[in-house]
């Protein structure tokens, strides 16, 4: 099986979607799963297709660097069954008929898939873009005035924050003359590992940032969360950040190896865990305390990225992927439950269920062990503690994250003390409607089978932390053609 | 001045600072003659077949940037699309231009569609292409409504052509992965170079990004010109 495919299938729904709707409603229903659910077929058959190496796809047969790569690995592949699953999930129950929007749904997905499996810096920014436009639209969807305004705003950023991310691009292309990515890695050592080649990467960082809620670009997260329908909040905050985090790290893995890159993610990681759940302590709504809650942890995945080697890759993932199964469902509950947190009292004897899906969920965000946010923080921990180098600046990122999650306890357990409390005067809030529960509940039983099978999960993580971390076999695998054809390019 | 005024001020001095002083270090002597461009210079001709070697990189070499391209300009339309509100059926039209100006407006959007399909069709010869010549495109379908504001615009016609057009060059990529083994490979040859009927698949590619971008763009304008002014 091609990887391809997982790019080419939704795109090619999302241009027909129109056409199929006005012609057939019913079929039209089910396009958009449909096609998902090939998806997601094609994503574990590739994953099983490439236990012996990951597979390079030369778009149009021209090998790297002259075309584009599709560069699928294990690590790619994971981040695209989390995209194409949890877009899955997020279907369960949705509104039917609303053609615009499942359009910029697939869209997503098509650019989300492209940017995890790209091997090339320029067709990454496209892929972002893609990703990025349809998040401003589906931002705006609800059809509020106030939705209007936090997409707009959101627009205004990200534009900025796309420029940024563009014109670093282009420094790294007017340095080295190359845009695909084995081939930078191959050349970083002498061209880019200079300050111009950092300042590329700054530009990047926060150009990237705005989609991963990196601390200073992201002002637009808590008002589009809290004006966004629950379900693009659920995707934009759970599942698309963390791809915009996952070219970050291929960045700094392949191109960015033994440079002071990975302070700055570290120091950026750093602020946004402090700004982030302090901020989530002041908050009195839920979807607000859900969008602060979640610049943190993203905070969190970007101080795992930073730690050098397989250790910190295996504790971003880890992260990551924990909390792609977490906010979204805790996002579910908003929309009977948002507003301010004093309307929560009495919530569990209107709807048990309700209650506990939240108490659940906020006791793995906290890190409660046996449920597997614990594992996840304690991989970072011991990831952080196992550093080398700069092992102050280390430590000081563990004194932060065990403070933020004192503070996260805080403010989780305020709001499910809350929730048991006794019922008060006020009319007490209504129960979560069961279209919203179901993905809820869908999302919560994958994270209990999680707690089951973490020695196999941990295993596997292991496999693709390593093979995601080694920057030779990246560079070997891509690039064999290029040394046979053009000897004299292959080094400057 | 407020707090948020002097950190955007801090915030675009410090940014021009450091892009001065990084534009300092960099080399423009030998810029464009870097691994990559080269190697395409030399071979594009030969292994593509276009005159315009423009052409051969936008959609042989990263054909699928211009795919991602035209997903980027579906997406802004769309989005558009669910933020436009609609028009109430009995809102009222803004009067018709004069005589002078509709008469030059029927007049001109003929041409215009022809200069459009030159220019989409001569894409792998000359300067041009798939954008430039559907930018032309759209604006033969929407200068007629701007001359008389109250002429209606087909959607379901601009959205049929715009998907199907997207769908076929999907479709030509699948085509090629088929038959030769990779997603969006040329495809029937290379033909002489500088001849109309050269660089096999190419000029299809070009046919259909044209047909979408004309499509996309009469479409997007068509419903911003219809959505209601709010006072």
């Amino acid at each position: 099986m091609n990887g391809i495919w997982l790019v080419a299938l939704p795109l090619l729904g999302a241009f027909l979607l129109p056409i199929v709707y006005r012609q057939h409603t019913i079929v039209g229903y089910w396009t958009g799963p449909f096609i998902l659910l090939i998806n997601f077929a094609i994503a574990l058959g590739l994953w099983h297709g490439i236990a012996n190496g990951p597979q390079i796809i030369a778009m149009g047969g021209f090998s790297a660097p002259l075309g584009i790569i599709f560069y699928v690995d294990k690590l790619a592949l994971l981040f695209v069954i989390a995209v194409v699953l949890g877009t899955l999930v997020l279907w369960l129950g949705k509104e039917r008929g609303k053609v615009q929007e499942e359009t910029l749904l697939l869209l997503i997905v098509a650019g989300g898939c492209g940017l995890a499996l790209s091997g090339d810096l320029f067709n990454i920014y496209v892929f972002y873009e893609i990703v990025a436009l349809a998040s401003y639209g589906l931002a705006a969807s609800k059809g509020s005035g106030a939705g209007y305004g936090a997409s707009l705003r959101f627009l205004i950023l990200g534009a900025l924050g796309s420029s940024l991310l563009l014109l670093g691009i282009a420094l790294i292309y007017a340095v080295t003359g190359t845009l695909n990515l084995a081939h930078l890695a191959e050349l970083a050592p002498q061209m880019l590992n200079g300050s111009t080649g950092l300042v590329a990467f700054a530009l990047i960082l926060i150009g990237l940032g705005v989609k991963a809620e990196v601390f200073p670009v992201n002002t637009w997260v808590p008002e589009v969360y809290a004006t966004a329908p629950a379900r693009v909040s659920a995707l934009l905050g759970g599942i698309v950040s963390k791809l915009a985090l996952l070219v970050v790290l291929r960045l700094l893995v392949l191109i960015y190896d033994d440079t002071s890159a990975y302070l700055l993610l570290l120091n950026l990681g750093v602020l946004g865990v402090l700004t982030g759940e302090l901020a989530a302590l002041r908050a009195t709504d839920l979807r607000q305390v859900l969008a602060y809650s979640s610049i943190g942890q993203l905070g969190l995945v970007a101080i795992a990225f930073s730690i050098p080697g397989s250790a910190g890759v295996i504790a971003g993932i880890a992260l990551a992927l924990h909390h792609a199964l977490v906010k979204p469902a805790l996002f579910m509950l908003t929309p009977a439950w948002g507003g301010h947190l004093k309307r929560l009292v009495g919530a569990a004897q209107v709807s048990m269920p309700g209650a506990l899906l939240f108490l659940v969920l906020a006791l793995s965000l906290i890190g409660i062990p046996p449920l597997p946010g614990f594992w996840a923080k304690f991989l970072l921990v011991t990831g952080a503690l196992g550093t080398t180098e700069n092992v102050a600046w280390y430590q000081m990122a563990i004194a932060v994250v065990l403070i933020a999650t004192v503070i996260k306890t805080a403010y989780f357990m305020r709001i499910a003390r809350l929730m048991f409390q006794g019922q008060s005067r006020e009319k007490p809030v209504s129960a979560p409607h069961s279209r919203e529960l179901a993905p809820a509940l869908t999302l919560v039983g994958l994270l209990l089978v999680s707690v089951l099978t973490v020695g196999p999960i941990s295993k596997s993580l292991e496999a693709v932390a390593s093979e995601a971390s080694d920057r030779k076999a990246y560079i070997k695998n891509t690039l064999p053609v290029w040394d046979k054809s053009f000897p004299a390019l292959s080094v400057k | 001045m407020n707090l948020r005024d002097i950190s955007g001020l801090i915030f675009i001095i410090g940014l021009g600072l450091l892009l001065g002083a990084v534009l300092k270090t960099l080399a423009y002597d030998n810029i464009l003659t870097g691994a990559v461009g080269t190697a395409i210079l030399n071979n594009a001709a030969t292994e593509v077949g276009t005159a315009n070697i423009v052409t051969s990189v936008l959609l042989a070499y990263r054909g699928l940037d211009t795919l991602g391209e035209l997903t980027v300009l579906f997406v802004a339309a769309t989005a558009a699309g669910l933020v436009l509100g609609q028009r109430r059926p009995e809102a009222v039209h803004d009067p018709d231009a004069g005589f002078i100006l509709r008469s030059a407006a029927d007049l001109l959007s003929p041409f215009l569609i022809l200069v459009g399909i030159y220019i989409i069709l001569h894409g792998h010869l000359t300067p041009g292409g798939g954008f430039q010549g559907g930018a032309i495109l759209a604006a033969a379908f929407f200068v007629p409504i701007l001359a008389s504001p109250a002429s209606p615009f087909n959607h379901k016609v601009s959205s049929l052509v715009e998907g199907l057009a997207g769908a076929a060059f999907i479709i030509i990529g699948l085509i090629a992965l088929f038959d030769k083994g990779y997603f969006l490979a040329p495809l029937l040859g290379t033909g002489e170079v500088g001849q109309l009927f050269s660089a096999g698949s190419l000029p299809l590619l070009y046919l259909a990004v044209g047909l979408k971008v004309g499509a996309e763009l009469a479409g997007l304008l068509a419903r911003l010109h219809e959505t209601e002014a709010s006072d």
